[in-house]
């Protein structure tokens, strides 16, 4: 499961917009919000960004990438 | 977060599943929890926008949902990628403890033999109920502590005797007596559960254990053993298991128990208790009979 961040925005799949209205940090149960270049969800609350894979939120905070202030 | 131990490892468990995936997965399970979804699903007189399939590591939940035709839009979820491919559905790939949809979002949650594993089963109960609508349903098929009865007695025998101690080998599933308790303490109204045991033969007690490998099922307890065991004691595991848990035919048997747990969030449309005291008739009026005073004897026993 390697995968940069740029190879991801350029799959052919792309996040369902009512998915995205639906899903929160799994963690904090804050809202997320949607970075299209970088292919994440961010997480402020919990300082996690989530990748997206194929179009696919990857909501494990195993995987999420540690956010620093400057992102937020 | 969550306080409760560490009983699994869920990075394991999803290393486990991969390689069932990628050997062709073993899904008898599965299958029959699919199969009896769609029977309850009939049962269920009601359509549902949004569902979530939680967890189930297969599409067998997502079929039998879409089959009823009771469903809008189906969002998917498994532990780990390689079990939604290919899923025409919305998915996202989650840890059965952590529910990432927010406060009333969705209308019923469906789950497939993935909240076994789950270490805060409380604390996931609750987070789906309060995701989900008032009056939404969450539905959900577990495994249940009675199974692999014979291979935990068998494990434990061959263990004391080879090496002179046990460790934990096969999971402590949820009784179910534990589970009607659990829906209702986390706030879901109408709650039901039910067993659903069967035993399933094998040729030898190998043929078990390399379904088990295929299911992603095989030890991923924080607490085992983290040598590999013994040829001695798993020879001597085989043979107990063969001596005490055989038909006449030399086929094995072995116990499984899915436990399926039910619970609505509550809403006034639905049926509750009144109220003591509440009451306009008396009671001996509806069962057309005298009403006796306390301390007052029926006629027969005078």
């Amino acid at each position: 499961m390697h995968s940069s961040n740029e190879s991801a925005a350029s799959t052919e799949r792309h996040i369902d917009p009512k998915l995205l209205e639906l899903l929160v940090c799994p963690l904090t149960k804050s809202v997320l919000r949607y970075d299209a270049e970088r292919q994440e969800l961010v997480s402020s609350a919990a300082r996690l960004a989530y990748p997206i894979r194929d179009g696919i939120p990857i909501m494990l905070p195993d995987e999420a990438r540690m956010i620093d202030d400057s992102e937020r | 977060m969550s306080d409760a131990p560490r009983l699994f490892e869920q990075g394991l468990i999803r290393t486990r599943l991969k390689r069932a995936i990628r050997q062709g997965a073993e899904d008898f399970l599965l299958a029959r929890a699919g199969a009896d979804l769609s029977d309850r699903l009939s049962a269920v007189l009601r359509h549902f926008d949004v569902v979530v399939d939680w967890g189930t590591p297969g599409p067998h939940a997502a079929d039998a949902l879409l089959a009823s035709g009771k469903v809008g839009r189906l969002i998917r979820s498994a532990p780990l990628i390689e079990a939604l491919a290919p899923s025409p559905y919305p998915s996202i790939v989650a840890d059965a403890g952590l529910f990432p949809f927010g406060r009333e979002s969705v209308d019923a949650v469906i789950s497939l033999l993935a909240l076994q594993t789950v270490d805060d089963l409380p604390g996931a109960l609750m987070q789906i109920r309060r995701a989900l609508k008032p009056d939404g349903l969450f539905l959900a098929c577990l495994i249940g502590g009675s199974s692999l009865t014979e291979l935990r007695q068998s494990l434990a025998a061959a263990e004391s005797e080879i090496e002179g101690g046990i460790s934990p080998r096969v999971a402590p599933f949820a009784d179910i007596s534990d589970l009607g308790g659990l829906l209702q303490r986390a706030g879901f109204a109408l709650p039901v559960s039910d067993v659903d045991s069967f035993t399933v033969r094998y040729a030898s007690p190998l043929g078990l254990m390399h379904d088990l490998r295929r299911m992603g099922a095989t030890n991923a307890l924080t607490e085992r053993r983290k040598s590999p065991m013994r040829r001695a004691t798993l020879i001597r595991a085989m043979e107990i298991y063969a001596e005490r848990f055989s038909d006449p035919d030399g086929r094995i048997r072995a116990s499984f128990e899915l436990i399926w747990i039910s619970g609505w969030t509550p809403h006034e449309s639905q049926q509750k208790p009144l109220k003591p005291g509440s009451a306009s008739q008396r009671l001996a009026d509806a069962l057309g009979v005298r009403e006796m005073v306390g301390g007052e004897k029926p006629d027969r026993l005078k």
